[in-house]
């Protein structure tokens, strides 16, 4: 597997990390649940229950935990073991945990850091607000292709410049907005793009679809190339 | 009784009749089929029930269909009086039974893969979980539109048989060795029907959703 | 696939298909462990097996024994007969193979998932458990070396709809026994006849290490059931727990006690992995790689 550098990765869009869901995510080839409670931020998490071993993005969640699938065991969103149902009267030792992974809601889109150490920053490209949603693609090319791809295609009339390591910024003032992609890498063979927008024409659900539609043109493209 | 299903519990077409069953709250008679390991199915006995050895097969009244689209149709058609399964105005009847013709076409290939993986059908998986991930990312784009134009369901603003013919071997993939880590607008659609009032999981379908 | 070299999976007699999965003169090809056999049926009762290479080449001709509705063969010299179970002997009882289920983990995870009982309220909800009676009371565990089987007996779990017979909830007594690390079955008692238990067997045949066939042959006592519902009901069950089993990780059993936690609930998975542990496995079980 992967190295885990010490930087923030986009792994969804956290309008798609629906509040009460736990969804499965793999980068760098690490398997991570990206969970919500029913109000409250994201949680990304190894893909994995400490007692059995079964995903927890297959999980639920019910009254701000996520409960693993198997047993329901009961995690809270630091990451503790609050409730065994096979025990339901036992406290249950502080050393059950799941593995927390940082993880931070910026410009709409969920960000984590994978690395065992981890002092990067988050990208910063300016005000929080005012970010939407365009989607998420995942493409079938390994990331430089994928980095290439983004570099070489047409954004509105504007050209995508990566500001640092996985992270693109594209500016059209003919199109009407700037727009932020967050480049994941899933393994040697594909790559996640999650994509938010700013300014005009993102503002309405025409100018999004049509977006959305573009990224998919993008997605083919880059799956065209050899 | 009326309604006669010729059903097995783990296959993902009668499901698809299971759940408009229950959702138009209908009372039926559940004939057990030995799909496996007997293939009762594919008996002399049973090919005069339906000259395709499949199931399910739906009698009502004198009426005997085959093929769970068809079945998602004729129940729609003669017993939901809201007319919110199967809706007839010309902007939706349309798409409608064209995502119920591809949930019977593209989108078995998930079938396919699961059959292969679970009972050991003997076909080539590459191709069938290739094909799965094509239909996939199709109603993944599709559902995707559909979120950002406010939308939940397939095709209007309440769920259809689109909803119900799509949505067994979508929730089932994985028993065919296909994960769903790519399509978002999907797994947020599989939570919105699991969360539908009468829905009913079935193995491979997790109660909690 | 390569075939294993570890001894201690090679000497086991394992399940490799059912009878009626063939036709008197027929033949059909599996694999054992990453070897591959090919079985024939000679006549009604008369099953023969071989190995057989890439080039589709018969070879050594291998043990085969019929029994629970079960072929068995074996790759080794088994050190132990297969298990005794009377129950199949007896003339009141439904008898029947339920096919096999392909399940992508190690065999030990199956054996695992199929003695626990804290997960019927959440993988066979409103069947095996219901989701406000989760507690899984004490029970106890033993070696008995006479045999060397693990087993778990003064089992108890509230059930809903415990088996295809069942009217009605209630309170389920269970004994689990492992015959074999590849084999492992359940006592439990009859709905309306408390004398009796039903006895439901899985036999898993490892394919390699983390991918297997689970054979699951039955003796009921059900005087209504169609048989068809029979299986239907063991199948529902198994298909339940088959997304677990596909879907934990590491696939393969980690025998070191800080990789997984287990309470006291986890008492028979805590036994068995001991045992696993004291034989010396190596197929099908989780070493952590030093970095």
């Amino acid at each position: 597997m992967a190295e885990r550098p010490d930087r923030w990765i986009g792994v969804a869009l956290d309008r798609q990390i629906k509040p009460g869901s736990s969804n499965p995510a793999i980068v760098g080839g690490y398997a991570i649940a990206v969970w919500r409670p029913e109000t409250g931020p994201a949680n990304v998490w190894e893909d994995r229950c400490p007692h059995r071993g079964m995903r927890l993005s297959f999980g639920f969640v019910r009254d701000g935990r996520l409960r693993c699938i198997y047993h329901g065991w009961g995690y809270e969103p630091g990451g503790h073991c609050a409730f065994i149902p096979a025990h339901p009267d036992l406290a249950p030792p502080k050393t059950i945990c799941a593995n927390v992974y940082p993880s931070e809601e910026r410009y709409g889109i969920v960000w984590t850091n994978l690395c065992e150490t981890p002092n990067a920053h988050l990208p910063d490209v300016g005000d929080d607000q005012g970010w939407q949603s365009i989607r998420s693609v995942y493409v079938k090319r390994p990331i430089a292709a994928v980095k290439g791809g983004v570099a070489s295609f047409d954004w509105g009339g504007g050209r995508a410049e990566e500001i640092e390591d996985g992270v693109a910024f594209v500016r059209s003032d003919t199109a009407g907005l700037s727009l932020l992609i967050a480049i994941q890498p899933v393994d040697e063979s594909k790559t996640g793009l999650h994509v938010v927008a700013k300014g005009d024409g993102a503002k309405d659900a025409k100018g999004r679809l049509a977006w959305a539609t573009r990224l998919e043109r993008l997605r083919d493209a880059i799956e065209a190339q050899s | 009784m009326a309604l006669k299903l010729y059903d097995y519990s783990l296959s993902g077409s009668c499901y698809k009749v299971r759940l408009l069953l229950d959702f138009l709250d209908l009372e039926y008679e559940r004939q057990p089929v030995g799909f496996y390991p007997e293939r009762e199915h594919r008996t002399e006995t049973f090919r005069a029930i339906n000259p395709l050895a499949q199931i399910p097969v739906l009698e009502d009244d004198g009426i005997r269909l085959r093929d769970a689209q068809a079945i998602l149709c004729h129940l729609a058609n003669k017993y939901d009086k809201s007319g919110l399964w199967l809706p007839r105005q010309p902007d939706l009847f349309g798409p409608i039974m064209m995502w119920v013709m591809f949930a019977s076409g593209e989108l078995m290939a998930a079938s396919a893969a699961r059959l292969h993986d679970l009972l050991g059908y003997d076909l080539d998986i590459k191709t069938a979980r290739r094909n799965a991930h094509f239909a996939f990312r199709i109603l993944d784009d599709h559902l995707t539109r559909r979120e950002i134009e406010g939308g939940t369901w397939i095709a209007g603003d309440h769920p259809t048989i689109a909803d119900v013919a799509c949505f067994p071997y979508t929730a089932l993939s994985n028993d065919g060795g296909i994960g769903l880590e790519d399509y978002p607008a999907l797994r947020n659609w599989l939570r919105s029907f699991m969360r539908l009032p009468k829905f009913d999981a079935m193995s491979g379908i997790s109660e909690f959703a | 696939m390569a075939v294993t070299t570890d001894r201690a999976a090679l000497n086991e007699w394992v399940a490799c298909g059912w009878p009626e999965k063939i036709a008197p003169g027929g033949g059909y090809r599996t694999v054992l462990l990453g070897q591959e056999i090919e079985v024939h049926r000679i006549a009604a009762n008369s099953f023969e097996a071989f190995e057989r290479n890439d080039r589709g080449e018969l070879g050594r001709k291998l043990p085969v024994q019929i029994k629970y509705c079960c072929i068995f063969t074996t790759l080794g010299e088994p050190t132990r007969p297969l298990p005794k179970i009377p129950e199949f002997e007896e003339p009141d009882r439904r008898i029947t193979a339920c096919g096999s289920v392909g399940v992508h983990t190690s065999p030990f995870r199956i054996i695992e998932n199929f003695l626990d009982m804290a997960h019927f309220s959440f993988v066979h909800t409103d069947i095996l458990g219901a989701p406000e009676r989760t507690e899984v009371l004490a029970y106890k565990t033993e070696h008995r070396k006479d045999v060397d089987e693990i087993w778990a007996v003064d089992c108890q779990f509230y059930q809903p709809a415990a088996s295809k017979a069942s009217k009605g909830g209630q309170m389920t007594h269970y004994a689990y026994r492992v015959m074999s690390p590849f084999s492992v079955m359940l006592y439990k008692n009859v709905f309306d006849d408390p004398a009796r238990n039903d006895a439901i067997c899985l036999f898993v045949q490892p394919v390699g290490e983390t991918e297997c066939l689970a054979h699951m042959p039955l003796a009921l006592i059900d005087r209504e059931s169609a048989l068809t519902s029979i299986v239907d009901f063991q199948q529902t069950i198994f298909a339940q727990d088959r997304v677990i089993l596909e879907n934990q990780r590491p696939a393969l059993l980690p025998l070191d006690p800080t990789i997984e936690l287990p309470t006291r609930a986890d008492a028979s998975s805590i036994a068995f992995r001991r045992w696993l542990k004291a034989k010396n496995f190596q197929f099908g079980v989780y070493e952590k790689k030093a970095a």
